[in-house]
């Protein structure tokens, strides 16, 4: 039986009068905000006829399309995605945990391409940095001098043996990562499961993943879904992780580890799920030494392993050698995000082949660093930018709480603001993620942050 | 500088993802402070007392509700940093009550 006619209480839209005092309270300071906004002092722009290529109208496209369009005057810009709609992928664990109902993480792309930006609806088949070329999924050929790709990444299912991604929401099975109707369907098997209890399993890949926090959040969302409907002593959630750890970052790894060891939530290292038989709810797990083992489950979280989009992985961008290698990611320098052999060609987001970054906070730092350092080449210079690997999670411990991470390409916690306490509980912290954040994408995706 | 940028822009997009009601509130506020500037004697000083004391209940009620219109809790203040930014938030309230119940007051406060 399907589960996806379940409701989601949880998830209600905000009732009108709830906007209206929301809107009201941000008045003065909105004012305040667009009067500073307006008067913003413009850079001067660098005069040029170059055409620039960005392949992906994801974040990363988005706020270097913004940016370039204005810090560039006379250049010919393409975006090359299909995509109609923009979803904030941001927002899905709070669509997959029953906090935001689906509609809020999504938009029409139309209405965030920048002005005076040529949009091309096809996908980019075919990487050619040796001739300064693409080619389109309809065959065009579109020749650029400079190119930014910004693609995104691709979840690989098919490594899963007996994973449908249609079949999320049915059968305890959650994956909260392929788009917003799965995030919606990921609640519907999560609120289900809730009501009677049972065993939950919680899965890890080995690769590189984007928001690598979102694991650990509909963990920690489980165990409080549980709670408030009085079934969590009837339950056990257990966490397999094909890795050694469950985080990149030692110290959040530590303390994720220490709650969830107050939690009851046991954790198996270097076991990878590898198969899943949906109807039977059983998935098979193997250790690095290829025994595989089955697990029986009611509910099941499956985060698949990531890898570059064909188009990139089959071309000559991804690294050679090296961890990045196998997974296609685009070589570029971690510094200036800048590719290592193509000097005309730049990375942004998750398709880049670095040690960090595959969130929007990444975006956030990185988009106006690589709009500069590609301005820089374009006038003749090196690079001027350094990119220090920045990344966020404000990762959700239960409810109305959450811890806000922040972090660097040396592990280091790196804090906005010296008095934020990266490992406190925080209603702080919570309400970024549930009420600011998508306002500051916004703000990222037109490139004015 | 680039926090100050950061929280300007945030609050600016979040205008705009309420721009119904922050329209509404400020032609509301527009016409209270017409309809009072209009009127001859309007007591624009008296009317602060009153005025900050609407904000200053207004901003108490909100500090109060605003955890759990949020989907959170007072059990969920972890520290210090979370209760300025309740308060600051609460304040926002305060101040918008306040500046609307200003003309109003002012207005129950004429002299001639």
């Amino acid at each position: 039986m399907s589960d996806k006619s379940e409701a989601c209480p949880s998830a209600a839209p905000a009732n009108g009068r709830r906007r209206f005092l929301l809107g009201a309270s941000a008045l003065p300071a909105i004012a305040g905000a667009g009067l500073t906004l307006a008067g913003a002092p413009a850079h001067a722009a660098l005069k040029t006829s170059a055409h620039i290529v960005i392949a992906g109208s994801g974040l990363g496209g988005l706020a270097i399309a913004a940016r370039l369009s204005r810090g560039l005057d006379g250049a010919k810009i393409t975006v090359i995605d299909r995509k109609e709609i923009h979803n904030y992928q941001p927002g899905y664990t709070l669509v997959a945990t029953g906090i935001w109902p689906v509609d809020k993480v999504s938009d029409r792309n139309v209405d965030l391409m920048p002005a005076g930006v040529e949009w091309v609806r096809e996908m980019v088949a075919e990487f050619d940095p040796v001739a300064n070329a693409v080619v389109t999924d309809s065959g065009r050929r579109i020749e650029y001098d400079y190119l930014v790709v910004a693609t995104g990444l691709h979840l690989d299912y098919a490594q899963i043996e007996g994973m449908d991604v249609a079949a999320i929401g049915s059968n305890g099975l959650g994956s909260v990562y392929p788009g917003p109707a799965a995030a919606e369907a990921t609640w519907h098997a999560m609120d289900s499961f809730r009501r009677k209890g049972g065993s939950a399993l919680m899965t890890l890949p080995a690769t590189p993943l984007k928001c690598a926090g979102a694991p650990l959040k509909m963990t920690f969302m489980v165990v409080d879904r549980l709670k408030q409907a009085g079934t969590r002593g009837a339950s056990n959630i257990a966490f397999h992780s094909a890795l050694d750890n469950i985080f990149s970052v030692p110290r959040i790894n530590d303390e994720v580890l220490r709650r969830w060891a107050e939690l009851d939530i046991p954790v198996t290292f270097n076991s990878k799920l590898v198969a899943v038989d949906i109807g039977a709810r059983r998935a098979t797990v193997a250790n690095p030494e290829g025994e595989r083992r089955e697990i029986g489950y009611d509910f099941i979280h499956v985060v698949p392993p990531m890898r570059a989009p064909d188009a990139v992985m089959n071309s000559p961008l991804p690294w050679q050698q090296g961890g990045f290698a196998a997974g296609g990611w685009l070589e570029v320098d971690p510094g200036t995000l800048r590719h290592r052999r193509f000097p005309n060609v730049f990375g942004l987001g998750d398709i880049n082949g670095t040690g960090k970054g595959k969130t929007a906070a990444t975006i956030k730092k990185s988009a106006p660093l690589v709009a500069q350092n590609l301005i820089d080449v374009i006038a003749g210079r090196e690079p001027s930018q350094h990119f220090d690997g920045y990344t966020s999670c404000p990762l959700l411990i239960r409810e109305g709480s959450a811890l806000l991470v922040e972090f660097d390409y040396d592990n280091r916690l790196t804090p906005s603001l010296p008095m934020i306490d990266p490992l406190q509980d925080s209603y702080f912290a919570w309400i970024m993620k549930y009420r600011l954040l998508k306002p500051a994408y916004m703000a990222v995706l037109k490139g004015r942050v | 500088m680039y926090e100050i940028w950061l929280t300007l822009n945030i609050l600016f997009e979040l205008g705009l993802q309420y721009l119904p009601e922050v329209i509404g509130t400020a032609l509301l506020w527009a016409m209270l402070m017409l309809f009072a500037a209009t009127r001859p004697g309007v007591g624009w000083r008296q009317g602060l007392v009153p005025a900050i004391a609407v904000g200053a209940i207004v901003t108490v009620i909100s500090f109060l509700v605003t955890p759990g219109m949020t989907k959170s809790s007072f059990a969920n203040m972890g520290y210090w940093v979370d209760w300025m930014n309740l308060f600051f938030y609460a304040a926002a309230f305060g101040a918008v009550a306040a500046a609307l119940a200003w003309p109003i007051a002012a207005s129950m406060y004429r002299t001639a």
